[in-house]
């Protein structure tokens, strides 16, 4: 009888165990335990990639360089609403993409102690909102770190000088103090944010303040090891990642998968997705042949095939190029053309700077064959889209320029300059997210 | 001594002889069960009106001192009890008949048996034996229509997959989390799969709050009770029950291969329907006589679906001695799917073991063991079935050479040759380099604009057979208990057990299911999950009927469990192409690992009392209080209880029951909770490691920290009514529910600006639900030959979404397929995941597409719309609903007829009011990239010409997705014939069924859906956020018929 009761003292004794309701993982760290914040902007970097094709895309083929060919794919190519059919292929990823990155910048720079590594979060920070601003127009602004809050009223867009004047600009100002040019081109470094500051103000349209940077990354050129490649060819290809004309790139690589799941740039452009089956836009074409352009064309366009040869082949290894000296260069002259030729005087000095990228091409100089600022800028717009083709900037050029329907060749509704925001935020947000006019 | 004396002696010796012959004597006989003849031990033999009694022994046999005149009564659970009037006999010998009276019913309730007349809640009772007669492969698609106010749903249709069980309203708003699965008082951590039908004793649902609440936390989607067969003493007998079946896809083919297109093209051309102006009529001609004459053309559909089937076998064994008792029982079933890859194989093994060890201890020790073997559709079912029925599979010669041949004819007209068309991939680059045995590839046959081909992608072949998916599960359960009996009437108890669930996920891509070829798109994958879990629970368990009229029981208990997650997974990409695959072919940094350690914990105390009073008035009441490690910090215990009563009017007085014998009604409430879907660590926020280019990164954490994470609370009440007549030959049950849900658990959507994730997961808000269920059970037909019975139940459902904290209304979410599908609204007042859309008025007609015969089985793919607020203009102002996804009401009927040996019964299930949102049509009815004529709509305003109405594509949120899902089923019908006993005895075989069934003999589904399953329903696609987005097909397995041959052998 005794043995009973002890035995069954000791069966109650294991089925009362405790068991502790406070559960922690033991192979996943809180959130709250980080202090080194590398592992996250390594982070940020890698939300970079969902940016990249989408922007790719709208750079190209909305302009006058790519077509697609499938329905609904070519709603890119008409100037309606039609485009919403697209939104959740390009424009929700890279909405997606652009706010974890800059969710999580803002966890570095209000957290970490290094200051290289705030300034490479505040370089990411200010592109991440420049890609936004250019493709939505105004944008939410958060700068907190991540954190659940039900509260609507803080996600109204901003308008599109705030954002600039109030983040972008003095991230990218913050950055310039706070970094070199000692790292890879793959992570920000200061030329690069003396670069990105010149882009974006010239997408202000403040020369002004935009010759300054752009002067300064020619001058600082050489010594951060930024040189213009002797042949074009040498540009692109995966081969090629991170050569010495680059000047920023966003890393690609095979082995890692992304916010945007579809067939990365590369692909598109060689006409390798079904739904941009020719790719090319035989306009893009003709201006070769206008410049007398062989090389350039040789190595960017395949005629036949109607489509782009320019990175080789699908790549997924390859690099996107963010910005690179040539485009510097070009923009350089654009700016001083803005600044200091209202009369004409300074044409042949300021064609003159894009000599480089002339011989390059083997073209002759095109010094003296504009005299006029208006006929300068137009030139330089020309030479612009030649030397830049199919690297996603062809679209934001015209829209920045005020020549869309120029170039084009139709009357575009301005609603058009911007793409739509995507629906799932308009609706999460009950509507305080509003959407693009005329979508 | 005188005359008188004499006399008086005399007659008092007379009497004292007498009185000697009337003296207790000794009678002997054997006690036997009159349906098999054998002995029955145990059995109460007891001289009535004295506390002389004994038991039957271990052979049946007793004796027990008797006189003349004495009234021994026996007396056994399950027999009806037999009283005999001694007449001096020496042996006697009885034979026992089995008591089939439903009122002494015994039903299995939480943590105990109540007797059914004492029974306050709304429970549902199957018969193990008729969940075993329905030869399905998994216990609660046999369960489909036997109750009421339980749907089972076929979600997916594959073999192996698990149905959708929902018990009430309830879980339809708790995710996709089923009721708790508790077998032998043992709830089991592996789905309901581990169980082998014909293991089952019985079976039991209990349905309502009060009676679920005993199981607190884990019993708000309702809990199913299984008690499994347990051995019984005597001699083992045996049971061998095997069957085959074959199966087809109950649905024809639903799309037209290329010959059946062309002629459908021609005889729509004739009569003038289309409009080919705008087509050059020698490409017309080229293009349909291509689809005529394609040699080989087979139809996905053909190519895909084949003539399924199965085959079971079970053996079990059941005995014992008369101390231990034991039921063994292996199973084997092995299903071919009706889809080409799909199968699945289980093995079953079970043994239970009860114990005596002496009069007051009771040991039992239980093993299941389950293995299963699945082989799963490695790619979409939808993607398989839009490619277009034009060529055939793998090249021949007489292919090759029309190929070439219909590029001549390409080129003659002036388009583009079919080698433009290559983009890449691992096949020839040219049609002319093509040889037979070659896979056919769709460029090969040119594109829309110069050939019969279809997309750029690769054939259906070419992916299937270039995919593999499977699913291999271990399962094992060990229980043990030990009971105590402390004194008369009390116990403890106290059951400890484990299981152990290994679950094995592998799935493969090569790089030849990508028409092109690329890498990055192949996949190596493979998921290792160990999922084990420990239960302790102990009860102090009493009863008593004290003087004849207070039935009273108690139970007060306390219960532990832990569950442990362990597993790796690994995700490949970039496989090569080789013939072998293996993880180590790939590049280091191909692979990415990810590990899973988790813990869940969860306390539990709970008590309960019931007591019957004369059998008239009935109480129950039980209290659990349960805290779980998954809730936020602030927020992990919660108290549930529940109360019920019930009055069996029928055993009153003045109660007449000539007419209604059985009057009960009943009340019950109670509350329940659930965790729903909540993950072991969503109140944590915790770092999310991978890779990136530049190395390890940290990106950002999927939750936020949320310590007031708490559990989802269902109050239910329920009332009841329970009729009888003419003695219990009919019988007629309604209940009549309302649940009121708080704090729902749901993932809300919101910006992604927030936090970089566009839901989170929050206790959102109250929902109220309501049912009726009615269930009519009738024996209309009892002689001595033909006997029938059937039962009928019908359930009502009814959501209401009654409060969203500080919203109307959760943000609406769009979900679907690629930007297909409608978008879900759940707002105050409102159903839970009402679909709202554009209304149609019409397809746009055929005639105004520019090339009608473009791509087989196209249509316009726009639809005129409604503008419902008259501003011109069609947007989401114009949304209305749609439709939703759960059923007015659902009904089940079963029937069972018997004519002397031979025996046929049928189970009907139907369900009505439910509406799908089917985007397949979206796919196979697409023209892609043709057009409308211009002249449709000139001036491109949005507003077609012809009729002045709106028109938009029926992609664009229209409700021209939405079917009716209601279907009437005969889900089984089957015919046995029993041999008679005399032939088959001399086999030494006690009893010989021999039956031939058929599934889904008919299946009638609604007017309007076209695909195979009306019950399916995505749940798998990103952006699914449980029944707030529940109501969107996309390629659901078909609804299988089949026919079946078996047999059931007892010896």
């Amino acid at each position: 009888m005794k043995k009973i009761y002890l035995f069954i003292t000791t069966l109650l004794l294991v089925t009362a165990c405790n068991n502790d309701l406070e559960q922690f993982p033991p192979n996943i760290a809180s959130a709250d335990s980080l202090t080194d914040f590398a592992g996250v902007l390594n982070a940020a970097y890698f939300y970079q990639l969902g940016t990249v094709t989408p922007m790719a895309v709208m750079g190209d083929f909305r302009a006058d360089n790519a077509l697609m060919f499938e329905e609904p794919y070519p709603s890119f190519d008409r100037y309606n609403s039609d485009l919403l059919d697209m939104e959740d292929q390009f424009f929700e990823p890279f909405y997606i993409a652009a706010y974890r990155s800059i969710l999580s910048t803002n966890t570095i720079i209000a957290n970490s102690t290094s200051t290289t590594d705030v300034g490479e979060a505040k370089f990411l920070r200010a592109l991440s909102y420049f890609k936004l601003v250019k493709v939505f127009g105004p944008v939410p602004v958060n700068l907190n770190p991540p954190v659940v809050n039900e509260d609507t009223a803080q996600l109204v867009r901003q308008p599109v000088a705030d954002v600039y004047n109030n983040v972008i600009i003095p991230d990218l100002q913050d950055a310039i103090a706070a970094l070199d040019n000692s790292g890879s081109k793959g992570r920000a470094s200061q030329i690069a944010a003396h670069a990105l500051l010149g882009k974006v103000y010239m997408q202000m349209g403040d020369f002004g303040s935009a010759e300054i940077h752009l002067a300064s990354v020619m001058s600082d050129a050489a010594a951060a090891g930024v040189t213009l490649q002797a042949n074009f060819a040498d540009i692109f290809g995966s081969g090629n990642d991170l050569n010495s004309e680059i000047i920023y790139a966003t890393q690609m690589s095979a082995s890692i998968t992304d916010e945007y799941g579809f067939t990365e740039f590369t692909g598109w452009f060689i006409g390798n997705d079904s739904k941009a089956f020719d790719p090319l836009d035989t306009d893009l074409s003709d201006a070769y042949d206008a410049a007398g352009d062989v090389v350039r064309k040789d190595l960017t366009v395949d005629v036949p095939n109607l489509r782009s040869i320019k990175y080789l082949s699908e790549d997924p290894d390859h690099d996107f190029i963010e910005i690179r000296l040539a485009d510097i260069i070009l923009l350089l002259a654009e700016a001083r053309n803005e600044n200091t030729n209202a009369s004409g005087a300074q044409s042949a000095t300021i064609l003159g700077l894009l000599d480089d990228i002339r011989t390059r091409a083997g073209l002759p100089s095109l010094s003296g064959t504009a005299t006029t600022q208006a006929t300068v800028r137009q030139a330089i717009a020309d030479e612009r889209r030649l030397e830049l083709a199919f690297e996603g900037h062809r679209w934001f050029d015209l829209v920045r320029t005020g020549t869309v329907d120029a170039e084009m060749g139709q009357t575009i509704n301005a609603n058009y300059y911007l793409f739509p925001v995507p629906i799932s935020e308009i609706l999460a947000s009950d509507g305080v997210i509003t959407q693009n006019v005329g979508y | 001594m005188n005359v008188k004396t004499k006399l008086t002696l005399i007659v008092l010796s007379l009497f004292s002889i007498v009185a000697f012959a009337q003296d207790n004597y000794l009678i002997k006989g054997k006690v036997v069960s009159q349906v098999d003849n054998l002995p029955i031990p145990g059995v109460n033999v007891i001289v009535v009106g004295t506390t002389n009694g004994v038991s039957t022994d271990f052979d049946g046999n007793y004796q027990i001192q008797v006189k003349q005149d004495d009234v021994l009564q026996f007396s056994y659970v399950g027999f009806k009890t037999q009283t005999i009037t001694i007449t001096n006999q020496q042996t006697l010998n009885v034979s026992l008949s089995e008591d089939t009276s439903q009122l002494d019913e015994v039903v299995v309730i939480g943590y105990g048996t109540q007797k059914k007349s004492h029974l306050t809640g709304a429970i549902a009772k199957v018969k193990g034996e008729d969940v075993a007669a329905i030869q399905s492969t998994r216990v609660d698609e046999a369960l489909a229509g036997k109750l009421p106010g339980v749907l089972v749903q076929n979600q997916s249709g594959e073999p192996g997959a698990a149905p959708k069980i929902q018990v009430r309203a309830a879980s339809s708003i708790s995710g996709d989390a089923g009721p708790l699965i508790v077998v032998d008082g043992y709830p089991i951590s592996g789905s309901i799969a581990t169980v082998n039908p014909n293991d089952i004793e019985s079976l039991e649902v209990l349905k309502d709050a009060a009676s679920a609440a005993i199981y607190g936390s884990r019993g708000a989607n309702g809990v199913i009770l299984i008690t499994t067969k347990k051995g019984k003493s005597g001699t083992p007998t045996f049971s061998y029950d095997a069957f085959a079946s074959f199966s087809n896809k109950y649905r024809k083919n639903i799309l037209k291969s290329g010959p059946e297109w062309a002629a459908f093209s021609r005889q729509e051309i004739a009569a003038g329907n289309w409009d080919l102006s705008q087509i050059d009529p020698a490409f017309v001609e080229y293009r349909l006589s291509a689809y005529e004459n394609s040699p080989g053309a087979i139809s996905p559909e053909d190519w895909l679906f084949r003539t399924g089937s199965q085959i079971s076998h079970n053996i079990s064994a059941k005995g014992g001695s008369e101390n231990v008792n034991y039921f063994a029982s292996l199973g084997y079933q092995n299903t071919e799917g009706v889809a080409i890859t799909q199968g699945f194989e289980r093995v079953n093994a079970r043994l239970n073991l009860d114990i005596k060890l002496n009069e007051k201890l009771s040991a039992g020790l239980s093993f299941n063991g389950f293995t299963s073997d699945r082989d799963i559709l490695a790619h979409d079912m939808r993607d398989l079935l839009r490619a277009y029925g034009v060529h055939p599979v793998i090249h021949t010669a007489e292919s090759i050479a029309f190929v070439q041949d219909l590029n001549n004819q390409a080129i003659a007209l002036g388009l583009a040759p079919f080698d433009d068309g290559y983009r890449g991939g691992v096949g020839p680059s040219s049609i002319f380099d093509l040889v037979p045995g070659d896979r056919v590839d769709d460029w090969q046959y040119g594109r829309a604009n110069n050939g019969i081909g279809g997309s750029g992608d690769a054939g259906p072949a070419q992916k299937l057979d270039n995919a593999d998916l499977w699913e291999k599960t271990f399962y094992g359960n060990v229980v043990t208990y030990l009971q105590y009996q402390i004194i008369d009437g009390l116990n403890i108890r106290t059951t400890f057990g484990g299981d152990f669930n290994d679950t094995q996920r592998y799935y493969w891509q090569g790089l030849a299911a990508d028409s092109r070829a690329r890498t990055n798109q192949t996949d190596l994958d493979q998921t290792d999950l160990k999922r084990t879990s420990m239960l302790g629970e102990t009860t102090l368990n009493y009863t008593k009927v004290l003087a004849d009229k207070h039935d009273i029981s108690a139970i007060v208990g306390y219960e532990f469990q832990n569950t442990y997650f362990k597993g790796t997974s690994l995700t490949g990409t970039n496989v090569p192409y080789t013939d072998v695959v293996n993880f180590n072919l790939l590049d280091p940094a191909d692979v990415v690992t990810n590990e899973r350690d988790e813990t869940r914990t969860r306390n539990s105390i709970f008590g309960r009392v019931q007591y019957a009073y004369d059998n008239r008035y009935l109480l129950s009441a039980s209290v659990r209080r349960d805290g779980d490690s998954r809730f936020g910090s602030n927020e992990r215990y919660a108290t549930f209880p529940a109360f019920s009563l019930g009055w069996n009017v029928h055993n009153e007085e003045f109660w007449n029951d000539n007419v209604v014998n059985l009057l009960k009604l009943r009340v019950s409430t109670g509350s329940l909770g659930t965790a729903s879907f909540l993950g072991s660590y969503d109140s944590l926020s915790l770092l999310n490691a991978g890779p990136t280019v530049d190395g390890l990164g940290f990106l950002l954490p999927v939750n936020a920290n949320n310590p007031n994470l708490t559990w989802q609370t269902n109050t239910e009440t329920n009332f009841g009514v329970d009729l009888g007549f003419l003695n219990n030959r009919l019988r007629l049950s309604v209940d009549y529910y309302t649940s009121d849900i708080k704090d729902m658990l749901i993932r809300k959507t919101q910006s992604v600006v927030n936090t970089g994730y566009n839901s989170i997961i929050v206790n959102g808000g109250d929902m109220t639900s309501s049912g009726l269920e009615i269930e009519l059970s009738a024996n209309p037909i009892q002689t001595e030959d033909f006997n029938w019975n059937f039962n009928f139940n019908l359930s009502t459902v009814n959501t209401e979404i009654t409060d969203l904290v500080d919203v109307d209304e959760l943000p609406q979410v769009q979900y679907g397929q690629s930007g297909r599908g409608p978008i879900f609204r759940n707002y105050v007042g409102g159903e839970i995941g009402e679909m709202w859309g554009l209304e149609t008025i019409g397809e746009v007609e055929m005639r105004y597409l520019e090339d009608p015969t473009r791509n087989p089985n196209n249509t316009s793919g726009e639809s005129y719309v409604v503008d419902q607020n008259g501003d011109g203009v069609i947007n989401s102002d114009d949304y209305v609903k749609i439709g939703q996804a759960t059923p007015d009401f659902y009904w089940g009927l079963n029937s069972n007829m018997s004519y002397k040996n031979f025996d046929l019964s049928m189970q009907w299930q139907g369900s009505h009011g439910a509406e799908v949102y089917n985007i397949d049509p979206l796919y196979y009815e697409s023209q892609w990239s043709g057009r409308l004529v211009d002249s449709f709509d000139a001036n491109n305003d949005g507003i077609a010409d012809n009729n002045g109405e709106f028109y938009i594509g029926n992609r664009r949120q229209t409700d021209s997705g939405i079917q009716d899902a209601s279907y009437i089923a005969l889900r089984n019908i089957t015919l046995g014939y029993t041999f008679k006993p005399e032939w088959i005895n001399k086999m030494g075989v006690t009893n010989l069924r021999l039956y031939a069934a058929a599934t889904n003999l008919l299946y009638i589904m609604g007017n309007d859906y076209t695909s195979y399953n009306p019950e399916g329903i995505e749940t798998t696609n990103t952006g699914y956020a449980g029944p707030t987005t529940y109501g969107v097909q996309v390629g659901a397995s078909p609804i299988v018929r089949s026919f079946t041959f078996g047999l059931n052998v007892n010896f």
